[in-house]
This record gives structure tokens, sequence and C-alpha cells, in this order.
């Protein structure tokens, strides 16, 4: 089996877009935890605060843009891709093409990358 | 030279100055920066020696040493320097300062309304860096604290950084989408300092520069129609601002202005940009609407009838396109003189009330044609609920005029 572990928690506690000494803290934290993982990490990043997100809606067959996180409590969390892409246009046109049965969002949110 | 001599040149340069600055570092905090650097330098250093002969190119070149500087300050304060960091500034560095400015204005305009920015942010930020306006003068004009559109702005200008807005001019396929974002934020913009009819409010300097900033699109686009219905559309609309007021500070209705109070050079100028646009597209929903305010802008007096016929038209020609219930409403007002009180109330009846309750122009509307009508019982609570809803002194003294007159009896519109 695979799995996903999907961290939720309280953004705040990490500053003002996620910048302040506790993102450097967890990051650390989170480097010992992959080393530990080893073989059994197949992938994950961190994500940049949801102010950061942007989010492609689709209802009765149309798409719109919103900026901001996915907001709704009916849907459920049932995916996750992972992509590159020189900008936020070229990540909103692939989104666009994220299959979804009826209607449903796509939120768009920029992974920390680390230099 | 005076302080405010100086401001003026620093506010017309700086759209300029700001867009192309943000087009070569790509970034909106960095452009911003290391412009109210350069004028910060011009402060201290014009007023000891002779005035720069193109201030302009002085506070550009200025502006991206500054910008240069900050890079490689921020640079080495990194400690993992990204390689993606390294290669913007060699990128930046190769390019000559020379005085001549690039026009990315309208680059910045795209990237100020990407739909990826809150839309009530979207108008805040094309007002600060494309127009040059202080974080103040917007706060006064959509009625927030200062700090609150302080914050407003920072997110916006976070949000385009962190979630990697392109600071490009979008790809054809995305023209529409994003040109319907930008027209949509002018729109919002200049709807702001219109309801305003005094124009004696925070909004005064602001439509003026809806004026600047419609020309400057309609100039960098010139092949758009709805860019040059737009220019149009507001140049009609302010010509006919100092009409809009009689000496008491109470509106007055377009029908009884006093059309020899318009501003005819603004009309004209309105005029060309309208016969461009419909030159494109005659029956695209903004050209209409355009031609409506065309309509009553070449009226030469008062004693010429008003042109409520081609009016009633272009809002069929709007309805067939689209159906609003706010140009359901301005018809019925057309409805109204051509056709009929009772006419217009039918027309009202259609109306979705509950979509419409909180908006004063219906009440307002439906007040006039019931006290026209002869209902004064119902045209009073009308007008009670319009002016309780309508946010200017000018708007609210016309209707309290209104409602007085329907207490005296016998006199009748």
């Amino acid at each position: 089996m695979q799995y996903a572990l999907l961290i939720y928690e309280d953004e705040s506690v990490y500053g003002p877009g996620k910048s302040g000494e506790a993102t450097q803290k967890i990051a650390a934290r989170h480097l010992e935890f992959s080393r530990d993982l080893g073989a059994s990490r197949l992938g994950g990043a961190g994500l940049k605060a949801t102010s950061s997100a942007t989010t492609v809606r689709t209802a009765s067959g149309k798409q719109t843009l919103h900026d901001g996180p996915f907001a709704e409590t009916k849907e459920q969390l049932g995916g996750l891709y992972l992509i590159e892409a020189p900008d936020l246009d070229a990540a909103i046109a692939i989104a666009k093409r994220v299959p979804v049965s009826k209607d449903g969002s796509i939120e768009v949110r920029p992974l920390i990358v680390h230099g | 030279m005076i302080g405010a001599a100086l401001d003026r040149i620093f506010r017309e340069a700086s759209g300029r100055i700001v867009a192309a600055l943000a087009a070569r570092f790509r970034d909106l905090a960095t452009a911003e920066d290391a412009f109210s650097e350069a004028c910060t330098r011009a402060l201290e250093v014009w007023p000891q020696q002779e005035m720069p002969r193109d201030p302009a190119a002085w506070l550009y070149q200025v502006a991206v040493r500054a910008a240069l500087d900050a890079l490689r300050r921020r640079r080495t304060q990194e400690r993992f320097a990204s390689w993606l960091g390294a290669e913007q500034e060699s990128a930046a560095c190769e390019q000559e300062v020379d005085g001549v400015i690039p026009d990315e204005r309208l680059r910045l305009i795209f990237i100020c309304c990407h739909p990826a920015v809150a839309v009530d942010s979207r108008a805040a930020l094309t007002l600060r860096l494309v127009c040059g306006l202080s974080t103040r003068e917007i706060a006064r004009a959509f009625l927030v604290s200062e700090a609150a559109m302080a914050q407003r702005l920072s997110r916006a200008k976070q949000k385009i950084a962190d979630a990697g807005v392109p600071f490009e001019v979008p790809a054809p396929d995305a023209w529409p989408e994003r040109m319907a974002a930008v027209l949509s934020t002018l729109e919002v913009a200049y709807a702001k300092a219109h309801e305003d009819a005094a124009g004696s409010g925070p909004h005064a300097h602001y439509a003026a520069e809806m004026i600047v900033l419609s020309r400057t699109l309609a100039e960098l686009l010139p092949a758009d129609p709805d860019v040059a219905a737009l220019a149009a559309l507001v140049r009609f609309a302010e010509a006919r601002r100092p009409a809009r007021l009689e000496a008491e500070g109470c509106m007055v209705p377009l029908a009884e202005q006093n059309p020899a109070q318009w501003i005819r050079p603004l009309i004209e100028e309105g005029m060309r940009h309208l016969e461009r646009a419909a030159a494109f597209d005659p029956d695209r929903a903004r050209v209409v609407q355009a031609r409506i305010h065309a309509a009553w802008c070449s009226r030469a007096s008062l004693a010429e009838p008003p042109p409520w016929d081609i009016v009633l038209g272009c809002y069929d020609e709007l309805l067939a396109l689209r159906d609003d219930p706010v140009v359901r409403l301005n018809r019925a007002v057309a409805v109204a003189e051509t056709r009929g009180v009772e006419a217009a109330l039918r027309e009202l009846g259609t109306l979705d009330d509950e979509l419409l309750r909180d908006f004063a122009p219906y009440h307002a509307v439906r007040a006039d044609l019931l006290r026209r009508a002869g209902q004064a019982e119902a045209a009073g609570a009308a007008y009670d609920r319009a002016i309780g809803l309508v946010g200017t002194a000018a708007e609210r003294a016309w209707l309290e005029r209104q409602r007085q007159r329907l207490e005296a009896p016998g006199i009748k519109k």
C-alpha cells in the first residue's frame, strides 16, 4: 500500500507568510524525519501559506478563478498532483485540465522550495 | 522648487517608472522601494543644484541603481542564495541604465488586475502602482482606514510575489479572460469616483486619474473596442460633472442638467473614442452603454428634447445581449418618458425586488414613478427606503426634496 500523510495545523504559528523562526525550526525537524523514513518516503513538500493560494472552481461546467484557498466544506480532499510550471498562469492552465467528475475545486498552492 | 511641484513630478513619473522597474526586477516591492528611494534622493539633491532636464529619466536612473544595490545587499544577507535570484540579477545588470524609460504600464496593469488577486484589491493596487495615488488617498476613496488599505495592498503584493504571478502581458489565448478582469477593475474604480455627484469628496482627484488611465490603456491597445468604449464612457460622464450639482448642493437629474455647463472638449474626446469603438464592434455591451451617454452628451441645450427614444433603443439592445436587473431598471426610466408612467410601473413589477432590495436607485426610481402615478403613500414609503440607503449627500438632498414635493398637494411633474 501507499499512503499520503496530509499535514493539518494552524499555519499562523509559523508567522505571516510562514516566514517566522518557527518555520526554520520545523523545517529542520522535517529534514530529520525524512532521513528517518529512508526508502519509505516516496515524496513530499511543505506548502507556502494559504495567502499564496489560488483556486480554480468548476461549477455547472464553468471554471472561475478565486484568490485564496479551497473553502467549501461539502467537498473533500481527494488527491493531489505535484507539478513543475514556470509561473502561476502556467500552473492554472494545468489545474484547469485536472479531471473532476462534476463540480469541484483545484487549489493551486506553491511549494516551499529549498535553495 | 516648492514641495507641491515636486509632488506633481513624482506622481506623474511614478506609474511609468514603477512599471519599468517591476518589469525589469520582477518584484513589486523592489520597484516601489527603489522609486521611493529615488524620490528621497531627489528631495535632497534637486534643491541644492540645478533641476535635471528630464526629471523622470533622472528618477529612473537613480531608482535602477537603488534596486540593484538592494538586490546585492539581499543576496549577501541570504545564506542560501538561489540560482534564480542570481540569474535575475545578472539579467537586470546587463541592461544599460539610460534615460529612456520603457513603457511597461500595460504589463503592470495586467499584474495588478490578475484574477488570482482578490477582487477588492485589484482597483486599489492599480491606483497605487499605475496612477501613483497614495495609500491614504485610496483608503479615503474606498471608505476604509489607511491601516486597512495598507494591509490590503501589502497582502495583494505578497500574493503576487508568493504565488508566482507572471510579470508578462498574457498570451493571446488568455487575453479575453484577462482583459475582462482589467476592464471590470477599472469600472469599479470609476464607479467609486462617479457615484459622488459633488466630486468634492475624496473621489475628485481619482476621477481625473481615470481619465488618464483609460487614455493610457486606449493608447496601448488601440484595436480593443471595450477599451475605447470605456475611455469614451469615462469622458462623457466626467464632462457632465459641472452640471450635476445645483447651488444648494443638491443633485440635478441628467434630463434637467444644463448642457451649456458640460465640458465640451471632454465630450469631443469621448466621441472620438466611441467612433473608434463602434468601428470595431457597434453592438458590444460597453459600446452600447457609451452610445447612451453619447446621446445625452449630444444635447446642445435644455430647449432640445431629451434623447429618450435613442436611450430606450439602446437599453433594448443591452437587454437582448444580457438580461440584467440594473439595465431593466434604467430602461424603465426611459419607458416612463416615452410610453408613460403606467407602462414603466408594469416593467418595474417584473423585476425581482428581493435582488434589488438594498439598491437605492431601485427605490428612487420606484418612488418617482409612484409619485407621478398619484400613489402618494406608496411613493413616500419608497422615498424613505431610498433615503435610508443612499450613500452620498447630493443624492440624499435630491431625494429629500422630492419627498417633500409629495406632501405639497397639486404639484405634479
